[in-house]
């Protein structure tokens, strides 16, 4: 390399050893022009450009007299890559690993770190001691392929797992908290076993995480110790565990360091109670609950603060939420990206924070919960930066668009129905507005149903939702020897009353007929059905609304909810009646939020006024109400024609249970148990016919159930044994419904 | 039913708009003691508006502003202080916004694309019949 | 179901690379861009050293492209600009870089980031290729997406002022005037302005924005709306106060525009 200080002047510069690179784009990463006088340094820097463009595998500047000599080697381009001994991860995806790809010049630290990348790609899935060489295979016209051998080595599994110093919890229940779970009988299936370094601290804090949200304020995981088993193919793991106290709570009380925020406005906020279990969990319940309060008072930036003193004599701790000056942050912007067919204003809808708000993490963290609910991205992320001041944020929201529609064209099956040919299409974000479209013809050996329904959720840009509903079911319904048509329209519009209550107001124009009545004289359908049917066909219009409350909506315990809805439909015009439905149901998960229980109470009433019900207006309960009966299986009937006649009136109850079942849960998996109550009754005018089980005769069933989560979604398979059911009930003891939660 | 209200925009509390001293205080001590204003004026450099807001929301109605504190910082040419003012809800104009807009000329997505886009993708639901 | 020429697809290596080169042109012409580009690519992997090589990679770029295969008419552009940065192609290959970005933005109209993209690989062409044939038309495609983004500010702008938030709407319309005076978005947003500042009882702003509007913008629906908004609260067009006046005489008259 030429001695520095020195400068040089060339006429003439020429470049050897260059093959695909023309001189031009030499001299132009070289950054040196003909002509120009030089100085040793420049002429390093010169060759320091060249190598870092890696397109060179050596680079050297040589000036001779008057010309300076460039002379490159370059490096071969990448015909083709390929990977050879690979079976546990595919070409597919090690080609999305590895950097150097074909047509790009091969460059030697690239190919270096495309095998670490491949080695840790095989460590991470368990197998550490897997070995990544790379080869190069000459080709013609300076080409190479670029191959990499992989020797991918045995599974490296979690044989043990026990437990030094646990006295309060047993080593199964402690077992099952951690996530690598002893190698099980299905080991070629499950990834989870094997032994990854992150996965273990990972179970360090899940066992933090279980003691301290019982009250150990002091556990720590001493050491995990791992030894290799001898046929060096698993491992043991030991998990020593220093318990420490459990704490309860003492006094719970609140201080404000703000004049704006007053204690008294806040004392009734905590729900932490004296003598409960400690736990940072509902410290954090109790923080989110004051802070909210703060906003409802509109006090800006009030942070709480959770000041723990411990007496270790009575093993209590005492809480102190101290109310301070948080920082003062404000929204600048909210930028939204990735929204190639929604809205910006579908998705900004779901902030209740505007530009120019106060920051406030616990707004912007459920507002991204209900872009996610939305279900018309595949990933929603929200992060926040600094904006054109400290004190400014811009909140900036990526998301990831996924198909919203289904059109289909099939068959389903289920139990009430049997089988159906189906055509379908549904779009939950119509042309990107949030609108939802579902519209679907089904026919089936007992009805023929073609329904259409449109939902606008921010209707005049609002927290009000409008939707219209059409439906025209036509059953024939084999057994009773005749045919109803049912068509319904009913628009409505849905509004938040109440921070957890919402209101829908509809009115409905029903029109239901009943025809076919075969009059042969041997197998003729009930009276009542003949002297309904010479009504033909009725026209009812009607207006009504449903209360919803659901305590999940804004719950801070995301465990436990209520959900009460009343209904009344009130009949106008010439047929006059009010159908009033009620329910009620309260779900909440014990051990450890793995089992839930459920106990749900459902009824309904059908007064008329003027005129009276017929088969068409009467409930008949399915499954999705009482299960281990066919649908028309229990309530009034003709006494002679056995024919089903339904009721004005139904009460169920449902107390229901699901538990995880000790399958891995990667399967999907799950248990249930349930036990139905309930009865159907009052056929109203019977018209001399002798009925039975006119009154309420209760029926009762108890069943287990086995849940699925297939990709297509949860499925549930019920197997019911009727407890009290009448001697003329159509019962049954098999169903395969979708599970759906209240 | 029950009307619910929410906060929006910010305004210093009463001590510190206490402490703003006309003639002393300029843009940046203003800004650093209560905070960077929450919008300003056309011209920059000219004017602080610091806006807060109660709008209430009351079943299907459309949320009413029903309250607006609108404090109004204006300074000199250097950047001092100049006057202080408060405006409330009442000094607002009712103001009856046009409804043409400036055409950005982007063709909305049809809806035949988005009707291909959902053939094939299945849900329990279509197997499982509901009702 | 995949396209059908995977199979039938002959090993080249046979061929010279004129052979592929030209095959990949008969392709091009029958308006098989998809295969096109395949063979153009094929010489390039082959042959990467012949002057086909090069000559097929712009092809191969230019094919992906009007196959509407964006990412890959990118990679494509990319890789001629690494290995030819000089050649007289280079300009052609930075303008299908930006044409790559800019042509997804009438597909994905809603997505602010790739406009993003496609100004700055635009800005590219204009600045690195001042002189190129593309150059003119770079500029006039930087417009259209600059509209493109100030549309997006106004929207949000628009979203707010509906809802009574004129605070975080004037926000966003002084964003447009300040930083896309040049688009076709800026005579709405002075308008915005003047309707945000009346309503929040600031009427001298809204004298400022409509003045400004006035000087602007006379021909405009706009002015016009402005106008009849000021006069019909009893305000005149002038702006009012005297520092601001000598102000607005050095925006307007002078041409310091905002």
């Amino acid at each position: 390399v030429p001695a520095s200080g020195q400068s040089y002047a060339f006429n003439n510069v020429q470049i050897e050893g260059n093959q695909r690179i023309e001189p031009g784009t030499i001299l132009t990463y070289a950054g040196i022009a003909r002509g120009e006088t030089v100085t040793a340094g420049e002429l390093n820097a010169a060759a320091q450009n060249l190598r870092s463009t890696g397109l060179f595998e050596s680079v050297d500047i040589v000036p001779s007299g008057g010309t300076l000599i460039i002379r490159v080697a370059e490096y071969p381009t990448i015909n083709q890559i390929n990977f050879e001994g690979n079976a546990r991860i595919g070409d597919e995806e090690l080609g999305a690993l590895v950097r150097s790809t074909s047509r790009q010049v091969f460059n030697p630290n690239v190919a270096e770190a495309d095998v670490t990348a491949i080695t840790e790609a095989y460590a991470s899935a368990g197998r550490i001691n897997a070995s990544v060489t790379a080869r190069l295979i000459e080709r013609t016209e300076n080409r190479v392929d670029l191959v990499f051998e992989i020797a991918e080595g045995g599974v490296s599994e979690v044989e043990r797992i026990s437990f030094v110093g646990n006295r309060s919890y047993s080593e199964r229940r402690l077992r099952n908290v951690l996530d690598t779970k002893q190698a099980g009988l299905f080991d070629f299936i499950i990834s989870r076993d094997t032994f990854i370094a992150e996965r273990i601290a990972a179970d360090r804090e899940a066992l933090a995480d279980f003691y301290r949200s019982r009250g150990y304020v002091d556990f720590a995981v001493q050491n995990v110790d791992v030894t290799l088993t001898r046929a060096r193919d698993g491992y043991l793991v030991t998990f020593n565990v220093e318990e420490g106290l459990q704490y309860r709570i003492g006094s719970v009380s609140i201080a404000s360091e703000m004049p704006e925020a007053p204690v008294e406005e806040f004392s009734s906020v905590p729900r932490l109670r004296e003598g409960g279990v400690y736990s940072p969990v509902n410290i954090d319940e109790d923080i989110a609950r004051i802070e909210r309060r703060a906003i409802q008072l509109g006090i800006p930036f009030v942070a709480a603060e959770p000041r723990i003193t411990r007496n270790p004599r009575d093993q209590t701790l005492d809480i102190q939420y101290v109310l301070s000056r948080a920082p003062r942050q404000f929204v600048e912007r909210i930028d939204i990206e990735g929204n190639n067919t929604t809205l910006d204003r579908v998705i900004r809808n779901q902030f209740t924070s505007v530009e120019g708000d106060p920051f406030n993490a616990r707004e912007i963290r459920e507002s991204a919960r209900r872009i996610r609910a939305l279900g018309y991205f595949a990933a929603v992320d929200i992060n926040t930066r600094e904006g054109s001041a400290p004190d400014q944020m811009i909140v900036d929201v990526d998301v990831a668009e996924q198909p919203t529609g289904r059109l289909t064209f099939g068959g389903n099956y289920n139990s009430d129905n049997g089988f159906a040919l189906v055509a379908s299409y549904s779009e939950d974000n119509f042309l990107g507005r949030g609108q939802g479209i579902d519209f679907q013809i089904s026919t089936s050996t007992r009805n023929r149903i073609f329904s259409f329904d449109f939902t606008e959720p921010n209707f005049l840009g609002r927290d009000l939702s409008f939707s219209l509903g059409t439906s025209y079911r036509q059953t024939n319904n084999d057994a009773a020897l005749y045919d109803t048509e049912t068509f319904r329209f009913s628009p409505s519009l849905g509004f938040p009353v109440s921070e957890k209550g919402r209101l829908s107001v509809y009115v409905a124009a029903e029109y239901t007929d009943i025809y076919n009545v075969s009059d042969d004289g041997e197998d003729d359908p009930s009276i009542v059905i003949q002297k309904e049917a010479e009504q033909g066909g009725l026209w009812a219009t009607s207006l009504g609304y449903t209360y919803t409350f659901d305590s999940r909506r804004v719950g801070l315990d995301p465990n436990a909810g209520v959900l009460l809805r009343f209904g009344q439909e009130f009949g106008v015009g010439d047929t006059q009646f009010i159908r009033s439905t009620a329910l009620a149901s309260a779900e909440t998960k014990v051990f450890n939020e793995e089992v839930t229980l459920r106990a749900t109470a459902e009824g309904g009433y059908l007064a008329y006024g003027e005129g009276s019900s017929r088969v068409t207006d009467r409930y008949f309960l399915g499954s999705r109400y009482i299960r281990g009966f066919e649908y028309h299986g229990i309530g009034p009937r003709d006494a002679d024609t056995l024919d089903a006649l339904g009721g004005n009136a139904f009460a169920v109850a449902r107390l229901e249970t699901e538990f995880p079942l000790p399958l891995p849960s990667e399967f999907g998996f799950s248990g249930g148990a349930f036990i139905d109550y309930g009865s159907v009754w009052d056929l109203g005018e019977d018209y001399g016919a002798e009925v039975l089980y006119d009154e309420f005769t209760p029926r009762a069933t108890v069943g287990v159930s086995l849940f699925w989560d297939t990709p297509l979604g949860p499925l549930r398979f019920n197997f019911t044994e009727p407890l009290m059911a009448e001697e003329e009930d159509e019962t049954r003891t098999f169903e395969l419904t979708i599970a759906t939660t209240f | 039913c029950v009307a619910q209200f929410r906060d929006h925009g910010y305004i210093p509390s009463t001590q510190a708009r206490a402490s703003l001293a006309v003639g002393q205080d300029t843009m940046e001590t203003i800004a650093e003691r209560v905070g960077t204003p929450t919008t300003g004026g056309v011209i920059r450099g000219q004017s602080y508006y610091y806006v807060a807001s109660r709008f209430r929301h009351y079943g299907l109605l459309e949320p009413e502003e029903v309250q607006r504190q609108v404090l109004v910082l204006d300074f000199d040419s250097a950047g001092i202080l100049r006057n202080i003012e408060l405006l409330a809800l009442e000094d607002g104009r009712v103001v009856e916004l046009e409804r043409r807009v400036t055409d950005d000329n982007l063709s909305d997505v049809s809806f035949l694309a988005q009707l291909v886009g959902g053939i094939g993708r299945f849900e329990a639901s279509d197997f499982v019949g509901s009702e | 179901c995949g396209s059908d020429l995977v199979e039938s697809r002959p090993a080249l290596e046979a061929f010279t690379p004129e052979e592929i080169y030209q095959r990949g042109e008969v392709e091009l012409a029958d308006g098989d861009a998809e295969d096109a580009a395949y063979y153009f690519g094929e010489i390039e992997r082959l042959y990467p050293y012949s002057e086909w090589a090069k000559r097929g990679l712009i092809m191969q770029a230019m094919a992906y492209h009007r196959d509407e295969d964006y990412p890959n008419a990118r990679a494509a552009a990319q890789r001629f600009l690494d290995f030819y940065p000089t050649d007289g192609d280079a300009a052609y290959a930075q303008y299908l870089l930006a044409l790559s970005y800019y042509d997804q933005i009438d597909e994905i109209g809603r997505d602010q980031g790739l406009t993003f993209q496609a100004l700055q690989a635009l800005r590219t062409v204009i600045e690195v290729y001042p002189e190129s044939e593309y150059a003119r038309s770079a500029i006039l495609k930087f417009d259209l997406a600059f509209d493109h983004l100030a549309g997006k500010e106004m929207e949000i702008g628009r979203y707010y002022l509906r809802r009574d938030h004129y605070a975080a709407a004037i926000n966003r319309f002084r964003v447009v005037v300040e930083d896309f005076q040049t688009t076709s978005h800026t005579p709405e947003a002075l308008h915005r302005l003047v309707e945000a500042y009346l309503a929040l009882g600031l009427p001298e702003e809204a004298q400022t924005a409509g003045a400004i509007l006035g000087y602007n913008f006379q021909s405009t629906e706009w002015y016009q709306d402005s106008y009849a908004l000021l006069t019909g609260q009893g305000l005149s067009m002038e702006a009012s106060g005297d520092s601001w006046l000598a102000q607005i005489y050095r925006q307007m008259v002078l041409g310091e525009w905002l």
